[in-house]
């Protein structure tokens, strides 16, 4: 999923490290829901819904209802302001690629999110449905289930499934760690490069200057 | 709009767009982010108080209010990582001029808001926020929203006409809704070309 460029969430700025808004990107943000709230309930309802999510991302019609009763946590059939927030930080958290931080970061949330039928427990198919959110990879779910359903029902309670976002943490932080040492390590190589074509260029010109002075 | 003495980056977006407007958006909605050592008396900083988080047993607003008292806590976290400092190209220029950069620019662009709206009724858990936080989002920024919200309103009314008909009143409404914002555009554009 990619927000539209040029669209107003594609401006708003998550703190990489808290995977929230500031206060000012938020009073923006609040801004721009009454601007959608023609009604004036402080709510949008599913059509308003779809047509902004179609508007700013590239999510089909299936994708965003099932965002929609995922949100619609009490059933009303709107979404409030606190819903909407929690929805652009997930969008944004995806933009900027910093799913598993946001996981991290907010795992209860998360969870209660997933957690549709309210039995403190997620199953597999409670991750196959949000895969498209969140992002989580096939093979990281096979591993999910079986290096932390501790219990053995095939489910994950809180803190089972916290222990995994620690671990996806981790796993996430070595990546970058790996990514940032091979961007340092093609930096030394050029360096070393420059350096050696510079020496072969003086040892040239210093070798032309001694035979001309032979001469 | 003032030039800026740097290209303020879109850090994770991407792409650089390098007009004053879009600079002037980054700088809007980045400035003062994580920003522990920010020394500006509160009466200066109109938008950076700090909120109040009411309490509910919604697992949402508990969510909102765990971020709400990290702020009330001490503002913003210094960052001990390195890797983020590449997207905060801000930190190029000085941190108290680019506030004092800011809050200009706010003063001067609410001397040329006409009206403010009406903000106090029927806000919800989130309307004190309002109301610490006064509307001084820039020119650019509402622009922007307004014609996006044009956009996505204009495609929900035919969908309303579709569904419930012309005539009901949640259609009429939203109609109202979309005229008013596209007075307000015309009434800016006008504005604009004075």
């Amino acid at each position: 999923m990619r927000l539209k460029q040029g669209s107003f969430l594609w401006y708003l700025y998550l703190d990489k490290l808290y995977c929230l808004l500031s206060v000012r990107n938020v009073r923006a943000l609040l801004e721009y829901f009454h601007l959608l709230d023609v009604h004036h309930n402080n709510t949008l309802n599913d059509v308003l819904f779809y047509h902004f999510l179609h508007h700013v991302t590239s999510w089909k019609r299936t994708q965003i209802m099932i965002v929609f009763n995922m949100l619609d946590w009490n059933a009303m059939g709107e979404i409030g302001f606190d819903q909407f927030y929690m929805l652009v930080c997930i969008l944004l958290a995806q933009q900027n690629h910093l799913e598993e931080q946001f996981i991290f970061r907010h795992s209860r949330p998360v969870f209660e999110l997933l957690d549709l039928d309210g039995e403190l427990r997620i199953g597999p198919d409670n991750f196959h449905m949000y895969n498209f959110l969140f992002n989580i990879k096939k093979q990281d779910l096979k591993e999910l289930y079986h290096d932390f359903d501790i219990t053995g029902d095939r489910r994950l309670n809180y803190k089972e499934f916290k222990l995994f976002t620690i671990f996806t943490m981790d796993k996430y932080q070595e990546r970058q760690k790996a990514e940032k040492d091979e961007e340092k390590g093609k930096k030394d190589l050029l360096k070393k490069k420059r350096l050696h074509q510079v020496n072969v260029s003086l040892k040239q010109f210093l070798g032309i200057n001694v035979s001309e002075s032979r001469i | 709009m003032e030039e800026k003495p740097y290209k303020a980056s879109l850090g994770s977006h991407g792409s650089d767009i390098s007009s004053p407007d879009n600079d002037i958006r980054n700088l809007w909605t980045r400035a003062t982010l994580s920003q522990p050592n920010l020394n500006v008396p509160r009466s200066r900083v109109g938008e950076d108080s700090d909120m109040e988080g009411s309490s509910s047993g919604t697992k949402s607003r508990r969510w909102y209010n765990q971020k709400a008292r990290r702020d009330s806590d001490g503002g913003w976290e210094e960052w001990d990582d390195g890797e983020d400092k590449e997207s905060f190209r801000q930190e190029d220029l000085d941190e108290p001029s680019l506030l004092e950069l800011e809050l200009r620019r706010a003063g001067s662009l609410r001397s040329r808001l006409e009206e403010e709206e009406d903000l106090g009724a029927g806000l919800g858990a989130l309307g004190h926020l309002s109301l610490l936080l006064p509307l001084q989002l820039p020119l650019p920024l509402m622009e922007l929203m307004e014609n996006e919200a044009l956009e996505i309103l204009t495609k929900a009314l035919r969908s309303y006409r579709s569904g419930i008909g012309r005539d009901h009143f949640l259609t009429k409404q939203l109609h109202g809704c979309i005229e008013g914002l596209k007075r307000r555009r015309s009434k800016r554009l006008n504005i604009l070309g004075h």
